[in-house]
């Protein structure tokens, strides 16, 4: 194993495979920074330039640009509140909240500093899981996958406002969010749900343009009404002195971007889960440091930790998304059934041979993500201040800029005037929701993990009738879901007694 | 004076016209495609089947066609590829420069008029089709079942998992229990075909059905074997029993026909309705000898992909085929068969 672990590092450390990562890295870069041009349409494009390329450039290549896509997309997703990617929405939440505070460089610092984690900790769980790999993934059949989607469901409770209101709201949100996953033609019998007799409804909601109008629209009109630059009247000399605060902060809650990085390594290691799901749980992961009530009301307005989880879980899932492909051939999201077409190309059969014949180059495949967020880091640490100044600019110079970023990004989705008016409906939903006070985050819950759930119940109970139901797994998920709705109640029953305790001395 | 020098005047510009305007129309005829751009807009989104093969035309077709154009990809994914389509039918020029690729069941969409088709598949330009798609139904390697008649006999319902209505995966092994009366138990929802296979593993299910170019990956691995397959073959599959063989009822026969029958057009190319016969002519040309190019052939092998041109004739007369059946049939069909991906 440790021979191994040398061999493939030797094998991205040749000069040709590492040009190559460094020319991924450049193209990763920007693939992430702007909205929409997601990752796995990148992948497809650049597929074809591996041809002439030897197994391990190839992948240097690929991976080196996808594995930084998730990196760079929180920079957007924090500067100007447009999620740079999909799977970078979740950081919208805190990390614009903080630029608008004055804080972007203190939330892009922790931004980058827990995606490098994520980064590492996913390569190296990836590394470690390799021997326990089929019979982990195997373990999780249909009843366990549509438990873990339930567990999800259950952090709603952690993403509601404070109060018997804000569970009311936060559910409804979710509930709304579940209906909405369920527009499209249905796959058990074919019949075409909610789709308003509109084409573009058919293949169900696309989750860019909603997620792009949901978080955004509402920001550019706050933007445009204030009219001030993005983090109001702060001045120059404060923004960029953040960036060492966010690097620290990333170790000062160390523990909780290592939770979240094994929380996103986990959710990408399971195939059939998506990409989207990783950030939200653990979003709601990092809701759940918050000591008392107060601190609660603190996620959503600026809270470093709410930038922390989700950045290291975006980056941390790719290394665990990589093991169900590798492994057993079989795609954990798009990126990777693009990815797994390379390795056909590069005539390797993905399987059981990936792990022990082809042992270093899987390795290899680690060092890449490792390495690459780590020159993605270190470049972008470096003008990260520049990036920062960004926020400093007058709403209506830079209003323009950010509208062409959401429209540009909710068309490439489909490449279809659908796209825009989705993005624009949810937009005005997304609005609405922030004017009355209703939380975001369940409704994308809700619509991240509505297909997964339903598929997988139906899946569940026509397979195996009621029996599933006591499967081991399946149980043990079950406690942790209502371990996730109890644990608010506990923890405000706690923070009570410690204030009457301070009262009575 | 000044009259005659006017006549020399025009006589010296219109010598150069007329022969300028007789020699350009004969250079443009000869090179049409001279420093354009065409564009294949793909039903679907990047990364799948369809859009494969469309991408690996692109980069393999231009030296076939005179004046060696640009060729672009554009997906235009929606309603199962009914959205380009329409585009293809409806809004793209037929000047030539707009080549579309679509799911091969359009014609059971057209056939059982499933609301939102704005086409007449037979009244596109047709180039042909790239490749024909073979579906197999496959078996997890550890089960008993022997024969066929293991199939319909097995005590308990033999679990197949499916990614839904419409997909091969689901309709082909559908067809198998309603029609053949196989004891088998459908269990559809997964997300793409690679769960299933992912399901098979872990022995949720015990098979799966799909193109073959897919499975066969898992075949050589030793994780399932072939059982059956419908009528489109392959080198490595002919010998394989095929569903309408095993049918007896004329009925049972034709709905099965009806559901194969597309999958011979296996990736579909048209033009816009009206395009040039000249132009589609150049193309087919080029679609004949691109698929026996080297440098393609080298690359779809490695790619794990068969590509194997079906003439424009061929294509329509089996299109025609299916659209050509009675209505008792087709309404038989529609019980069991949604439109789908």
């Amino acid at each position: 194993m440790l021979d191994a672990l040398f061999e493939g590092l030797l094998l991205i450390l040749h000069w040709k495979a590492f040009a190559f990562m460094l020319l991924g890295v450049g193209l990763g870069f920007w693939v992430g920074l702007l909205p929409g041009l997601g990752g796995g349409t990148t992948l497809a494009l650049m597929l074809p330039f591996t041809y002439t390329m030897s197994p391990a450039e190839a992948f240097a290549f690929l991976l080196g640009m996808h594995s930084v896509v998730a990196t760079t997309g929180d920079i957007t997703s924090v500067l100007f509140g447009v999620p740079g990617e999909g799977t970078t929405a979740a950081t919208v939440l805190d990390g614009y909240a903080m630029a608008k505070k004055g804080e972007a460089g203190r939330a892009l610092g922790a931004a980058l500093m827990s995606s490098l984690v994520g980064a590492v900790v996913g390569a190296l769980a990836l590394a470690l899981a390799i021997p326990v790999v089929r019979p982990l993934v195997l373990t999780f059949g249909s009843p366990e996958l549509f438990m873990l989607a339930m567990v999800g469901i259950a952090f709603i409770v952690s993403l509601s406002g404070e109060g018997r209101g804000g569970l009311r709201r936060g559910f409804l949100a979710g509930g709304l969010g579940l209906l909405c996953a369920m527009v499209g033609q249905d796959p058990q019998a074919g019949i075409l749900r909610y789709s308003l007799g509109l084409l573009y409804l058919w293949d169900g909601l696309d989750i860019v343009p909603v997620l792009v109008g949901i978080f955004a629209i509402p920001e550019i009109i706050d933007l445009a009404v204030r009219g001030t630059a993005i983090a109001g009247d702060v001045s120059y000399g404060r923004l960029g002195k953040g960036v060492t605060e966010g690097i620290k902060d990333t170790f000062r809650h160390f523990g909780l971007t290592i939770r979240c990085s094994l929380i996103g390594t986990f959710i990408g290691i399971m195939p059939g889960l998506g990409g989207g799901v990783a950030q939200w749980l653990a979003y709601g992961h990092a809701t759940q440091s918050a000591r008392d009530a107060d601190e609660r009301k603190g996620f959503g307005q600026g809270d470093v930790r709410g930038v922390l989880g989700p950045g290291a879980a975006n980056n941390s899932k790719e290394g665990g998304a990589l093991i169900p492909t590798v492994a057993f051939g079989v795609p954990g999201s798009s990126s990777m059934a693009i990815l797994l077409g390379g390795f056909f190309l590069l005539g390797l059969v993905p399987g059981p041979d990936m792990l022990t014949k082809h042992l270093p180059l899987t390795l290899s495949m680690v060092w890449t993500i490792v390495l690459a967020n780590i020159i993605t880091v270190g470049a972008s640490l470096v003008f990260i201040n520049q990036l920062a100044k960004l926020t400093t600019i007058r709403a209506h110079l830079l209003i323009p800029f950010i509208v062409l970023l959401v429209f540009i990004g909710s068309y490439t989705a489909n490449n279809s005037y659908g796209d825009l008016v989705a993005m624009l409906v949810f937009g005005a939903l997304g609005y609405a929701m922030v004017a009355a006070g209703w939380p975001r985050a369940p409704f994308i819950l809700g619509l991240v993990l509505g297909k997964l759930a339903e598929n997988y119940l139906y899946i569940s109970t026509t397979r195996y009738g009621a029996a599933w139901l006591g499967r081991p797994v399946v149980v043990v998920l079950f406690l942790l879901a209502v371990l996730v709705i109890a644990y608010p109640f506990v923890q405000a029953r706690r923070s009570r007694r410690r204030a009457g305790a301070r009262c009575a001395s | 004076m000044r009259q005659a020098g006017r006549r020399w005047t025009l006589a010296t510009l219109a010598i150069p016209a007329v022969v300028v305007l007789a020699v350009v129309p004969a250079a443009r005829a000869a090179q049409p495609y001279d420093g354009k751009t065409i564009t294949i807009i793909v039903g679907y989104k990047p990364g799948g089947g369809y859009d494969r093969t469309a991408r690996l035309l692109a980069r393999h077709l231009p030296k076939h066609i005179p004046g060696k154009p640009t060729i672009i990809v554009q997906n235009m994914p929606g309603a199962n590829s009914i959205v380009a389509a329409n585009h293809v039918y409806n809004l793209a020029r037929p000047d030539g420069l707009t080549i579309g690729t679509f799911n091969r069941n359009l014609p059971l969409a057209q056939l059982t008029r499933v609301e939102g088709v704005r086409f007449d598949i037979t009244k596109f330009a047709w180039i042909g089709s790239a490749a024909s798609e073979s579906t197999i139904l496959t078996l997890h390697s550890d089960l008993p079942y022997k024969t066929l008649d293991d199939l319909r006999k097995a005590e308990k319902p033999i679990v197949i998992g499916t990614t839904g209505p419409g997909a091969n995966t689901h309709d082909f092994p559908l067809l198998l229990k309603e029609l053949l009366g196989f004891n088998f138990k459908i269990v559809s929802g997964y997300s793409s075909s690679a769960d299933i296979m992912l399901a098979v593993e872990r022995k949720e299910v015990d098979g799966r059905a799909g193109s073959y170019t897919s499975l066969r990956p898992f075949i050589d691995r030793g994780l399932v074997r072939p059982v059956v397959r419908a009528r489109a073959t392959e080198p490595g599959i002919e010998k394989l029993p095929v569903d309408e063989d095993l049918a007896t009822a004329p009925r049972a026969k034709a709905i099965m026909a009806l559901r194969s029958g597309p999958e011979i057009v296996g990736r579909p190319y048209v033009m816009p309705p009206g395009t040039p016969d000249a132009l589609v002519k150049i193309v087919r040309e080029a679609f004949v000898r691109v698929a026996r190019d080297p440098e393609l052939v080298d690359e779809a092998t490695r790619a794990k992909m068969e590509i194997e041109y079906v003439s424009d004739v061929e294509a329509l007369k089996i299109i025609r085929e299916v659209l050509g059946q009675p209505r008792d049939v087709v309404d038989e069909f529609s019980k069991y068969i949604k439109f789908g991906d």
